[in-house]
């Protein structure tokens, strides 16, 4: 079903903080390496979801300082998820309006891309300031994204729903 | 400029794309700034003390399982695993002492050589057999004999002093009487000034002495005795013992003088025995030194 055509309560701004609080969360986790592997990247999925329904919320300055915080969290170099989530974060407020009409599953599609661009940024990155190549499976983690990207919309778009529709008419 | 004209309701703040490039360009900038310079490490270490609770929510729940795991380990595993250690620490510390005894053993032969070494490279190393059945004599049974070039009334050191001469040889083995036997003697000199003395051993557990000093005798406690080389057997210069307690009574006529024996001469395993023959003058027919008996060294054939 389309985002687009039902009728939501407006967003609030402190559950939009809540839930990067758990995406940031989730990706500080100690997964494994196994299971790391096929992690999606939580806070990118989060970021991607309320540039594409809140734009006028969350922004690529949001993307900028979520980035830093895991740069900080995950030791990495300054700017290596900042870069990414910019880029992508950009894309998607540029099309928020054509990607809000989408159903979920091709809105999925179009996330995958953004997701395998943020690694792959990420990944010049890390190359450009002279890491190794991590391997194939460290793209796995675009793949589940993208399946979770319908059950995640579906979440986050939980509290704003309506529950009787004849009340908003009345 | 466009969004000047807009109305409030259009108002979106700056456009996305120039956003994306003060960003962009920021996140190169600090990017550059790490990599190159290393100068944020105080942002940083601050930032990720903000960051710490939620790091602590991570890992909570995932720590918080383990230690319930913990707690509901089988009496069986424990115990097992109790057991197992138990064997594991009495095969080491077994291990342990083969070791340290190896270790002694080590360091003695090392010392031991550098004493051959002093002694240009003559004597034969030889290992302790067993102490002398016979509980009343200090003896030892060395496993070098008559098949290894040992004879009769070599010195036998170790890498502190004097320990005994040989007295009895078999082809494998040699017999050592240790300085410390009944009514051995050997000459000595007292390396402070020179006096000379002959130190008598007076049984096994017991301390040597020296006799038939004058109650005026130059010899202090802690003084050290060497061999003088009189006799002929013992080469001159070797520390046999240390003098320990100096009793002056006026009531006898020699001064009572206790010593201990520089060697352990009771304790190690390996042993070295002198081959120092050295020219002697011919030796005095065997009634012409009847007289001086009483004060001459136990002398083997």
């Amino acid at each position: 079903m389309p985002v687009s055509s039902q009728l939501l309560k407006p967003v609030k701004r402190s559950f939009i903080v809540f839930t990067f609080i758990v995406a940031l969360t989730l990706a500080l986790i100690p997964w494994g390496p196994m299971v790391r592997a096929f992690l999606p990247d939580f806070v990118a999925l989060t970021l991607l979801y309320w540039c594409m329904n809140q734009p006028r919320h969350v922004g690529v300055g949001w993307a900028f300082w979520l980035a830093m915080l895991l740069d900080i969290a995950d030791g990495n170099v300054f700017g290596q998820h900042g870069l990414a989530y910019c880029a992508t974060s950009w894309f998607v407020l540029g099309r928020h309006r054509q990607l809000g009409m989408f159903p979920l599953w091709q809105q999925a599609l179009y996330v995958a891309p953004l997701l395998l661009a943020n690694q792959l940024i990420m990944l010049l990155v890390r190359m450009a300031t002279g890491s190794g190549f991590p391997g194939w499976s460290y793209f796995v983690g675009t793949l589940s994204g993208a399946l979770l990207w319908p059950l995640l919309s579906q979440l986050l778009q939980a509290p704003q729903r309506v529950d009787k529709p004849a009340e908003i008419q009345s | 400029m466009q969004a000047t004209n807009q109305p409030v309701f259009f108002k979106q703040g700056p456009k996305p794309f120039s956003l994306l490039l003060i960003y962009a360009s920021l996140s190169l900038t600090l990017l550059v700034v790490d990599v190159r310079w290393q100068i944020l490490q105080p942002v940083r270490e601050t930032v990720s003390v903000a960051l710490y609770p939620l790091q602590w929510l991570a890992t909570a729940p995932i720590s918080a399982a383990q230690q319930v795991g913990d707690y509901f380990v089988s009496q069986t595993a424990l115990q097992r695993e109790n057991r197992k250690l138990q064997d594991d620490k009495l095969l080491a510390s077994a291990e342990l002492m083969r070791l340290q005894a190896l270790r002694q053993e080590n360091t003695q032969l090392r010392a031991l050589l550098s004493t051959r070494a002093a002694h240009q490279g003559k004597g034969t190393l030889t290992e302790v057999l067993y102490n002398d059945r016979d509980p009343f004599t200090a003896k030892l049974v060395v496993d070098r004999g008559e098949s290894s070039g040992v004879r009769l009334g070599q010195v036998v050191i170790d890498p502190q002093g004097v320990v005994g001469q040989v007295t009895r040889l078999q082809p494998l083995t040699a017999e050592v009487t240790l300085i410390s036997n009944k009514g051995h003697t050997v000459p000595v000199q007292v390396v402070r000034n020179g006096v000379r003395a002959v130190l008598y051993g007076l049984g096994p557990e017991n301390p040597l002495e020296v006799n038939w000093m004058p109650l005026n005798a130059d010899i202090r406690s802690d003084d050290v005795l060497v061999t003088s080389g009189i006799d002929g057997t013992y080469p001159p210069g070797l520390p046999v013992a240390r003098v320990k307690r100096v009793d002056r009574n006026a009531g006898s006529a020699f001064a009572r003088i206790s010593c201990e024996p520089a060697a352990d001469i009771d304790k190690h395993r390996f042993l070295l025995i002198l081959d120092e023959r050295r020219d002697q003058p011919a030796r005095p027919v065997e009634h012409a030194a009847k007289p001086a008996r009483r004060g001459a060294h136990k002398e083997p054939a």
